[in-house]
């Protein structure tokens, strides 16, 4: 493939324009949840487009204090970081298979990226509020990376030892699916955990707290860089259940029902994911700590145990 | 206790120390003491009766300052208040209490910058409420301030 | 009316400020957030930090002492942004007139767009009066001001 085909796979479809616009939708669908949840309307569909244009054309500011390379650099290396996961993952996703051997490595490095420059642009913010949050980003990664990583590795010796995206399908169509084995239910409970903390969804929103912390890392952006940011966090939103359908329910299939499971798939794993964010108080960092590092991390070593035995 | 056994305990104690005592209800007395003893009624009443400090509020009455301070008792619901009447309006002078009770920090910095009133060993009166540029030896709440003009469009 | 003014009116971002409120205002504000009123499906949210705002939702009689920082987070506020004087004090510091603390009215400190009367304004006051800046930005521009 030459260079263009993937300029247009990364900038188009199924790149950043695809998966931006279904972000924001997804975003969207939230909002409205969220509302019909707490019995109130809720925002009409485009209130997410708006939102990003009506942030186009506000002015941006840059604190004194702050560090102007970091500081605008960070919105467009989360935004390329999300593209990125979205796009591997749907093109291993396609009809063809695409990828190529170690690509579940690359796509669980790159999902780190917007915390990072999350972080990174709190620190370079040079507001005190702002490192706080930044502070808080950095513990719950360690918080969430470990039981994440351990509920993979459970992936990954129920499919026969691959790391490579296109295989673990394979492996689904001519077998079961993994979450239709007991350390595979059990992996894809302990998965739901650590996409609500990387979501940054409470209860694990600790980090960007709206006004505890006057948004923590986002204190000080407005603007274009804000823009940027809010489209990063909707293309990841967009990206975690086709990772979660990916890894446990067998992927996309091409077909029609194949496609309307999906569909209900992706729905409810979206539900899942706002039901616990509407039913639940933020918790303290060093609470979210603690129940990571004990109630995931063991159940995702039991699983771990279990499909060394083979169920 | 109830309101009578408080009394009796304050009466006993000072005997005629107390200058005045105005029960009001089963629930409120008025106590009026001289300034110079408000100390030791305080200790008294917030350390052996375990009371709680609510809070002291000033009065200018046109001769003379006055403060109350205000303790409730929780488990019975009364609140009493100590009336201390200070005869001198161009200097008063009254002992802090902040030794006795820290929260009473606060209470005595706004007095002091709304109605001149100086607290006698505490050493931290910064001003509270009015902003730095106020002029000094103006305080707002005594009866002969005049509210200024408005402050001018230009500012 | 232009794009631009159709699109900010969609999705406005409220923050909201108390100088020296008694908190009455405060707490009508967040009445309008309840399912009752629901202000979110006009769009408008309250944002945490001033420089995701568009709209300064100020209640309370300016204080001698939150008047520099009025000005301070006015500024900090990303232009095209508007503000709206909230209750009787904000028009015109309400019966905090002759107080030795208030010194200047609010619009005389900033430049304010739209004044919602009231002590506290009801929440259907409120809505009109955001609903009304949103029909004063929108409308033609003979009747703008900016």
């Amino acid at each position: 493939m030459n260079p263009l085909n993937y300029l247009v796979l990364f900038l188009v479809f199924p790149g950043f324009l695809f998966s931006g616009t279904m972000g924001l939708l997804v975003g969207w669908v939230d909002r409205k949840i969220t509302a019909r949840l707490q019995w109130r309307i809720g925002p009409p569909w485009y209130q997410n487009f708006v939102d990003i244009m009506k942030l186009f054309y506000k002015e941006t500011l840059v604190p004194e204090g702050a560090s102007k390379w970091v500081f605008f650099s960070m919105p467009l290396i989360s935004m390329a970081g999300a593209t990125l996961v979205s796009t591997i993952l749907l093109v291993s996703n396609g009809p063809a298979h695409g990828g190529f051997i170690g690509d579940l490595i690359v796509v669980v490095y790159l999902l780190v990226i917007p915390s990072i420059a999350l972080m990174l642009g709190g620190f370079a913010s040079g507001n005190p509020l702002a490192s706080l949050g930044s502070s808080r980003e950095m513990k719950l990664v360690l918080a969430y990376e470990l039981p994440f990583l351990l509920a993979l590795f459970v992936v990954i010796m129920k499919t026969g030892y691959t790391i490579r995206l296109g295989q673990i399908i394979a492996w689904q169509d001519a077998h079961s699916f993994v979450i239709a084995s007991a350390s595979g239910a059990i992996s894809f409970f302990v998965m739901i955990f650590s996409i609500q903390a990387k979501l940054g969804f409470i209860p694990f929103d600790m980090a960007e707290a709206e006004t505890e912390i006057v948004s923590g890392p986002y204190i000080e952006y407005s603007g274009r860089a804000l823009a940027m940011f809010k489209i990063a966090k909707a293309i990841l939103f967009f990206a975690m259940p086709i990772l979660l359908i990916t890894l446990y329910l067998g992927g996309i299939k091409f077909t029609v029902d194949g496609m309307l499971w999906n569909v209900l798939e992706y729905l409810l794993i979206l539900l899942i994911v706002i039901v616990i964010k509407n039913t639940n108080p933020r918790v303290r960092i060093d609470q979210a700590m603690r129940f990571f590092w004990r109630l995931p991390t063991l159940l995702a070593i039991l699983a771990v145990v279990l499909a060394c035995l083979g169920l | 206790m109830n309101m009578d056994e408080f009394l009796k305990n304050i009466g006993n104690r000072f005997g005629d120390r107390v200058l005045n005592i105005n029960k009001k209800s089963e629930k409120r007395a008025y106590i009026d003491i001289y300034p110079k003893d408000v100390t030791e009624f305080v200790r008294y009443i917030f350390k052996d009766l375990s009371c709680r400090f609510d809070t002291a509020s000033g009065v200018d009455n046109f001769d003379t300052l006055e403060i109350l301070y205000h303790f409730s008792h929780d488990p019975s619901g009364i609140t009493v208040s100590l009336r201390a009447i200070l005869s001198d309006k161009q200097d008063p002078h009254i002992d802090t209490i902040t030794n006795i009770t820290k929260s009473a920090w606060w209470i005595e910095r706004e007095l002091h910058e709304l109605f001149g009133i100086e607290f006698d060993g505490n050493s931290d009166l910064r001003p509270l409420l009015l902003p730095d540029d106020w002029p000094k030896g103006v305080y707002p709440l005594r009866k002969d301030f005049q509210p200024p003009k408005r402050d001018s469009r230009k500012e | 009316m232009g794009l631009k003014e159709k699109i900010l009116t969609k999705s406005l971002y409220v923050f909201h400020l108390s100088s020296g409120s008694c908190n009455n205002c405060d707490i009508e504000i967040i009445d309008c957030l309840t399912p009752r009123y629901d202000i979110e499906r006009f769009g408008m949210v309250l944002v945490g930090s001033i420089k995701h705002a568009d709209v300064l939702l100020c209640t309370g009689s300016a204080n001698r002492l939150t008047v520099p920082r009025i000005k301070a987070l006015y500024e900090q506020m990303p232009k095209p942004g508007f503000v709206v004087a909230f209750g009787a004090c904000g028009a015109s510091r309400g019966l905090f007139k002759d107080s030795y603390n208030t010194g200047k009215p609010l619009d005389e400190i900033i430049p304010v767009d739209m004044y919602i009367p009231g002590c506290p304004p009801r929440p259907e006051a409120i809505m009109a009066g955001l609903l009304k800046l949103i029909g004063k930005l929108t409308a033609k521009p003979s009747l703008r001001w900016r």
